[in-house]
């Protein structure tokens, strides 16, 4: 095994010479090359081979000036670089780049929590921050807010999970939504403030997002047009009161009166939270491991997920939401109108004190996540299988009974010809419903790493050709989703890219975008 | 892909030894059980990963899986936590009593 990979195009002298440059910014110790010193950025979830995937080295910077001067480098040596914040990114490639050789950009250390506004309720952050650092932060000086976190929670970061366009399950769910100013360092050094940012000695960056002209923070998201190295966003106050709940329904054909009871309710604010409808297979894999259940040849059939979930205190799906208030008249009114409409759609309702210790025991993740607490009980789930395997498929439905019906049915047809389970959440936005499916495979299996990857590409060929496309992707595939989107798109992210970034040394494969 | 342990030892007098990861965390933690607090026991203390106190584990096995992952187990960077942070880790988790079943 070679004990270097190159970036490509670069020799091993032009590259010795520039991790020598680099080594003059940030010192010895922060540039790190060779495969033992990079072995942490190659561990990846996905279905496709490490090396495929191996970084040439990594670069940590703390400052900005750094990482002017280290783009300067790149763009003298041609070295592409591949930026993380927290780096964690589950099932959607970790921290390894989307293509072998670049060097990977690592921004774990710039973790100032630069500001905290305690009126306004806005913080601004480097992208090194984590979510557990943001709560102890806010902790320690009493500020009555709360922060909103996708699954792996306290262990990664709001400028990460905002910039891949993630979601939480609190009413400031969607990340990028509630984001307000970014500072980029664009390829050629310039530094960049968004929107309010751009006016000298403006208050109101981190409170107005528009700014004046056109408004580019979104081409900062799931691209590769700049380094992200300041974020602001909104923080919600504390309600005094919050009130989870579960609703329950017995047949998996009701998934489409659960959508269909919900949307209204969600687009009228009454659901202000994301609430998540999980098939009951999602709680079934964190609370057990998969040949303890089921040992035969295919996807575990449904008898013995309605006989698991029956053990749990689960129904074949599964609603957790939340309503919060400010007084127990206004939470009152709110849970009457809730309490009649899933009664009436036929759901058995449940407040945590009806739950059978076990289902109670496992109520406790979304009741946290629901307010922002931090758990990562979730990832359990990656001993179901056993073997580090994991894929998130995600692709956006409106917000139709019929429409998450069709979606079901496709995906786990899909998933069952390649002898995989459907273990899904949906997530419910204002208008559409997030369908997240983790394609859980045993890693260690060559053969069926492979036939993951295969299904992982029939599902999003067969969801484009209905008419679906994915909210994010994993490093592997990004070409193939990005096609998806039409010829229009990836021109003009091209365009854009040729022209900020002409010698492409930002993370080329991004989102399926290359100069 | 072992990590070379017997460097991280001397780590403290790395600087002229090439080729080892060296690299620093950005001063965040306040020992190993701060570490350990904030990352480590929300799957450890969880069962979600398998208990690490009370095993008398080895500091040098510690620094490998937490630098290379393992499974479902993600790796953790020089950028989160520096090789003489771990080592302590490591160490204190040799060390700690066990925590009781989650």
């Amino acid at each position: 095994m070679v004990d270097q990979v190159l970036p490509e195009g670069v020799t091993a002298a032009q590259f010795e010479q520039a991790l020598q440059e680099f080594r003059r910014i940030l010192g010895r110790e922060f540039v790190l090359a060779g495969l033992d010193e990079t072995v942490s950025y190659r561990k990846v979830m996905i279905a496709v081979p490490e090396m495929d995937m191996a970084p040439s080295g990594a670069l940590l910077p703390q400052t900005v000036e750094q990482i002017q001067s280290i783009l300067k480098v790149c763009n003298q040596y041609r070295i592409a670089v591949w930026t993380i914040s927290t780096g964690k990114n589950f099932g959607y490639g970790s921290a390894a780049p989307a293509t072998r050789g670049q060097m990977v950009l690592d921004l774990r250390r710039m973790n100032k929590i630069i500001e905290v506004d305690p009126v306004l309720g806005t913080a601004l952050v480097e992208p090194g921050v984590t979510y557990r650092q943001l709560r102890d932060y806010l902790d320690e000086r009493g500020y009555k807010f709360w922060i909103d976190v996708p699954s792996p929670s306290a262990i990664v970061g709001p400028v990460g999970n905002t910039l891949e366009r993630g979601v939480g399950y609190t009413p400031y769910g969607d990340h990028f939504m509630m984001s307000c100013g970014m500072e980029v360092v664009l390829a050629d050094g310039q530094v960049l403030r968004t929107g309010m940012g751009g006016v000298s000695g403006s208050g109101s960056w981190q409170c107005f997002k528009w700014g004046y002209g056109p408004y580019l923070d979104g081409i900062f998201t799931q691209s590769n047009f700049g380094v992200v190295t300041k974020l602001g966003f909104w923080l919600m106050p504390a309600p005094p009161l919050f009130k989870p709940f579960a609703v329950r329904y017995a047949n998996t054909s009701d998934l489409s009166r659960i959508v269909e009871t919900l949307r209204p309710l969600r687009i009228a604010g009454l659901v202000p939270g994301g609430g998540i409808i999980q098939s009951p297979l999602y709680e079934i894999a964190m609370s057990n491991r998969r040949h303890d259940i089921y040992d035969g040849p295919g996807a575990i059939p449904a008898d013995i997920i309605a006989r698991e979930a029956k053990k749990l205190g689960l129904s074949m799906w599964n609603l957790y939401a939340g309503i919060y208030g400010g007084t127990e008249e206004q939470l009152t009114a709110n849970w009457n109108i809730l309490h009649a409409a899933f009664k009436a759609s036929g759901g058995i309702i449940e407040l945590e004190e009806d739950m059978s210790p076990v289902a109670r025991k496992l109520f406790q993740r979304p009741k946290e996540l629901m307010r922002g607490g931090l758990t990562l009980e979730e990832f359990s789930m990656y001993n179901f299988r056993g073997g580090g395997g994991s894929m998130w498929f995600a692709p956006v439905a409106p917000a139709k009974g019929e429409e998450a019906t069709r979606q079901t049915a496709m995906a786990s047809e899909i998933l069952h010809k390649y002898s995989f389970d459907y273990v899904c959440g949906w997530v419910v936005g204002w208008r559409e419903l997030h369908h997240i499916i983790d394609l859980l495979f045993d890693r260690s299996d060559p053969q069926e790493m492979q036939r993951a990857y295969q299904c992982f590409d029939e599902l999003v060929t067969t969801f484009a050709k209905a008419g679906y496309g994915i909210y994010r992707t994993n490093t592997a595939f990004m070409n193939k989703v990005a096609e998806t989107f039409g010829p229009a798109q990836r021109d003009i992210n091209r365009r854009i890219k040729r022209a900020l970034d002409p010698n492409g040394i930002l993370a080329p494969g991004k989102s399926g975008i290359h100069i | 892909m072992p990590l070379r342990q017997s460097l991280l030892v001397a780590v403290t007098v790395a600087c002229a030894v090439a080729g080892q990861a060296r690299a620093q965390s950005a001063g965040q933690w306040h020992g190993p059980e701060d570490t350990y607090e904030k990352i480590c026991r929300y799957c450890h203390d969880t069962g979600v990963g398998p208990a690490l106190k009370g095993r008398r584990l080895q500091p040098a096995y510690i620094t490998t899986t937490v630098r290379a992952g393992r499974n479902g187990m993600p790796a953790f960077r020089p950028s989160e936590i520096s090789n003489s942070e771990l080592l302590a880790l490591g160490q204190w988790l040799e060390r700690a009593a066990s925590a009781g079943k989650p």
